[in-house]
């Protein structure tokens, strides 16, 4: 159970990472710009950086790599979207997708606010599990 | 030979950025002309500013992009040259498809730009609407569009084809979301990134 939650996290991650990192960076850029939080700067440093960091943490769990550290990266990635798209809610910002997965997927903003919630709540549970984590994990391959 | 963790996350973050590196070079945007149709361009063909715009009669930020543009062409007539190009987004929208049906056949008409400069102020109006027809039937006809024509137009199967193309020229360009603007061949994504690349070429207008 833990190790395949830990696999569809880390699923969730690649897949969103690498979608944003194959597209021109325009193009996540415009999704930043939609959600009205961060100052224009900063928002082209998002749009670099925020794919990368979502493609090696998808990697490193579905690889079972440094996996505290992924998992607390999770984590904060998790409470940060949940923070980023509530604000825009409440904001009633005219979004008419998340924009979380590029083009491949369109999922409302008030059902990735679940999605990215749950999410959470299992990646939690995952870092107060660390055994059952680490099972099939490179981690523990190369701890024996 | 055993490699250590720090090695082997060296290694996976190396492999990651090679595989992106190749996919986005195999994925890379085909460098090929974008056809200017007479009937949706505006300005001189010379002009220093040209911009090639893919959008979605029904998405709100092309209809704030389509106002910012309108006002900079009437600042700078002799200094943009504008083209628009159909990316409808069905999934997204429900009368995308139609409406830029609509929008191809008024064009065959030579009235396409009567028509969008009615139909994008209103699209508030139209979008949450379950048929819009008859408003897209009223703006036209305002535009002057001879409309038996226009219904046969509407209903012909090439004209679905002809957006298709533009849309696949436009995918093949890196278009994902909608407005998507060639700014002198630079992609530009939305409405603010419009108007800061915009402000480059017209800082006066800041």
């Amino acid at each position: 159970m833990a190790v395949f939650l830990r696999i569809f996290i880390g699923l969730v991650f690649l897949i969103s990472g690498f979608e944003k990192l194959i597209s021109p960076y325009q193009n996540f850029l415009y999704v930043i710009q939609a959600y009205e939080i961060f100052p224009s700067g900063m928002e082209k440093a998002v749009a670099f950086i925020v794919p990368w960091i979502e493609l090696l943490t998808g990697l490193f769990l579905i690889l079972g790599l440094w996996l505290g550290w992924s998992l607390k990266g999770a984590l904060v990635l998790f409470s940060c979207f949940i923070v980023i798209v509530g604000q825009a809610l409440i904001r009633s910002l005219p979004l008419e997708a998340c924009g979380c997965f590029g083009e491949w997927i369109h999922i409302l903003p008030k059902n990735i606010i679940v999605f990215d919630s749950v999410m959470l709540l299992g990646t939690f549970w995952l870092l107060r599990h660390p055994a059952q984590v680490k099972r099939f994990s490179l981690d523990q391959s190369l701890k024996a | 030979m055993v490699l250590s963790k720090q090695k082997i996350t060296i290694l996976i973050v190396g492999v990651a950025i090679v595989v992106v590196a190749i996919v986005r070079l195999i994925l890379s945007p085909s460098a090929g002309s974008i056809d200017a149709v007479a009937a949706r361009t505006q300005g001189p063909a010379q002009a220093r500013v040209n911009i090639v715009e893919f959008l979605d009669f029904e998405c709100p930020a092309c209809a704030k992009g389509a106002m910012e543009i309108k006002e900079y062409l009437t600042k700078h007539p002799g200094d943009i040259h504008l083209q628009i190009k159909y990316f409808p987004l069905m999934n997204m929208h429900r009368h995308a498809l139609q409406v830029a049906s609509y929008a191809e056949c008024v064009s065959r008409q030579g009235k396409f730009w009567p028509f969008f400069d009615t139909l994008m102020p209103l699209q508030s109006q139209w979008s949450p609407l379950f048929s819009a027809e008859a408003i897209f039937d009223q703006i036209a006809g305002q535009a002057g569009v001879d409309m038996a024509k226009l219904r046969a137009c509407v209903s012909s199967e090439d004209v679905p084809t002809t957006i298709m193309n533009e849309k696949s020229l436009g995918i093949s360009l890196g278009v994902k979301s909608t407005p998507t603007y060639f700014i002198n061949n630079k992609m530009v994504v939305g409405y603010k990134s419009l108007v800061e690349e915009l402000n480059k070429y017209f800082p006066q207008d800041k």
